[in-house]
């Protein structure tokens, strides 16, 4: 079933089962294979404002397995139930993350809403999804009978399409230690605690002894999905400094190409324009 | 969910065996008749709503009843009862904060959570800490102050 469209209700026949609450993993991914009609909710922030009435909600916020954030040699393994709140709290969350997650709503909303929910949601608005996109961070899905590590960049399929199957759930987001350190992250708001992103733009740029070993740029709500380009980023990839500079107009009219994005509450020109100003910005914040 | 949802609101042991999808808000409001939790939009978006949930703040008309087995929830009701609400009533009062009242439920939790991570707040994280509360009334600026002055006149309580 991966890559089917994850619309709960439109996943199951069955008449809906009564919500449930999981108190360990184990629970939740058995009640999540048997109930597929069940609706994942872990801060229930995105899935009470739809509110609807014949939900059936598996209740994901006390499963401790996710509730973790914990650390290994190569990545820091966040629990898919995570709030913001917790984020920004651990002594492992690293600054690009916590910069975002400090500028999501106001705190009530960051006690409650998760990074699980966050990216399940599949929106192109989602703050937090577009630092794990930036980062090149990845998904840990995991089912009763199955288990799969996914660079969270195959994992939007479109628009609210997502690479989940009926009996999965996000249990775990594995975010790279290494290479993140030096990035850049502006969100262009509306109000600061409702601030819905108008663009979003997370950069990444990691220099060693003047070689560029990593450029990853992403930008969020301006179209379908988060948009990361890898294909451009690799322009700048092995270059030193100064032959970025040399590359850097062509670097940007491969993204004047290639990003068109949709109007929404602003104009499609007004995000366009926000996206190249943002782009160049964080190239010349880097001398290039 | 067979046996019913147990948490504990105010101090008090609930029991809830009704629909696991309502609304914590709703409950309070229509079940409970707990009225002092306003609702202003079910949205998210003006914090009329706000209650403690396990020592946090979190919006009421959010949070499915399914979500808080097990947890500890403060409302206004509760909240009132306590030296630390004497203290923020007393500093609400004296510079005027209040006016038509409907924010205040919200804001006084919100304040107290204020004060609890940070016993001496600045003013930026006073102004964050109500970030999420909206007041047609007062300009905040007032509220503002009244959560400083309750730091400095219950130093001790937070
Ligand atoms: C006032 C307000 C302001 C907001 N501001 C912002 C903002 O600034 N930036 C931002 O990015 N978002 C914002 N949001 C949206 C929301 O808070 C976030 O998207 C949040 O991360 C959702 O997390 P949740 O745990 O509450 O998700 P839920 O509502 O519980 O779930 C959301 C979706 O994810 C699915 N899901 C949840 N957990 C899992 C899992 N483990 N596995 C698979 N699927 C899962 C659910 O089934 C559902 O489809 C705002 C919301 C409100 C109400
Ligand atoms: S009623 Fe809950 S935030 Fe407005
Ligand atoms: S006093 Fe009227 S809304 Fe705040």
């Amino acid at each position: 079933m991966v890559g089917s469209e994850r619309l709960p209700d439109a996943q199951s026949n069955q008449p809906a089962s009564g919500s449930v609450t999981a108190g360990s993993l184990d629970e939740a991914l058995k009640l999540r294979k048997e109930n597929p009609g069940l609706i994942p909710y872990a801060g229930g922030t995105d899935l009470m404002i739809e509110g609807r009435a014949d939900a059936a909600y598996l209740f994901l916020g006390k499963v401790p397995e996710m509730k973790r954030i914990a650390q290994d040699d190569e990545f820091i393994r966040f629990g898919a139930a995570c709030t913001f709140s917790q984020l920004i709290c651990s002594a492992h969350t690293p600054g690009i993350l916590r910069d975002a997650c400090l500028q999501i709503a106001a705190p009530a909303i960051r006690n409650m809403g998760s990074i699980g929910g966050n990216i399940g949601n599949g929106s192109p608005k989602a703050d937090s999804a577009l630092i794990f996109m930036a980062t090149n961070s990845m998904l840990r899905l995991v089912s009763a009978d199955s288990e799969r590590i996914l660079p969270i960049r195959k994992f939007y399929l479109g628009r609210k399409k997502l690479d989940l199957a009926p009996d999965e759930l996000i249990v775990e987001v594995l975010m790279p230690i290494h290479g993140i350190d030096n990035y850049y992250y502006k969100k262009v708001g509306g109000r600061r605690a409702l601030a819905i992103s108008r663009v979003a733009f997370a950069g990444i740029m990691d220099v060693r002894d003047g070689i560029i070993c990593n450029c990853a740029a992403a930008f969020g709500s301006i179209g379908d999905v988060i948009v990361c380009l890898d294909e451009i980023d690799r322009m700048l990839v092995g270059k030193s400094v100064e032959e970025a500079s040399a590359l850097k107009e062509a670097y940007i009219d491969a993204y004047n190409m290639a990003i068109v994005p949709v109007a929404g509450r602003v104009s499609a020109d007004y995000r366009k324009q926000v996206c190249m100003n943002l782009l160049r910005d964080f190239l010349e914040s880097n001398h290039i | 969910m067979p046996a019913g949802i147990n948490f504990n609101l105010n101090g008090n042991e609930m029991l809830y065996t009704g629909s696991p999808e309502a609304r914590l808000l709703d409950v309070l409001r229509d079940e409970y008749r707990m009225t002092g939790t306003k609702c202003g939009c079910r949205e998210g978006e003006c914090g009329a709503c706000s209650v403690i949930i396990d020592g946090k703040l979190a919006n009421s008309c959010l949070v499915a009843m399914g979500s808080i087995d097990g947890s500890g929830v403060t409302t206004i009701e509760g909240y009132s009862k306590t030296a630390r609400f004497a203290a923020l009533d007393k500093a609400y009062e004296s510079v005027s904060a209040v006016q038509c009242g409907f924010c205040i439920p919200g804001m006084i939790l919100a304040s107290e959570c204020i004060l609890a991570a940070t016993p001496h707040p600045t003013e930026d994280e006073i102004r964050t800490g109500i970030s999420g509360n909206l007041c047609r009334c007062t300009g905040y600026n007032a509220i503002v102050k009244a959560i400083g002055i309750a730091a400095e006149e219950g130093d001790g309580l937070w």
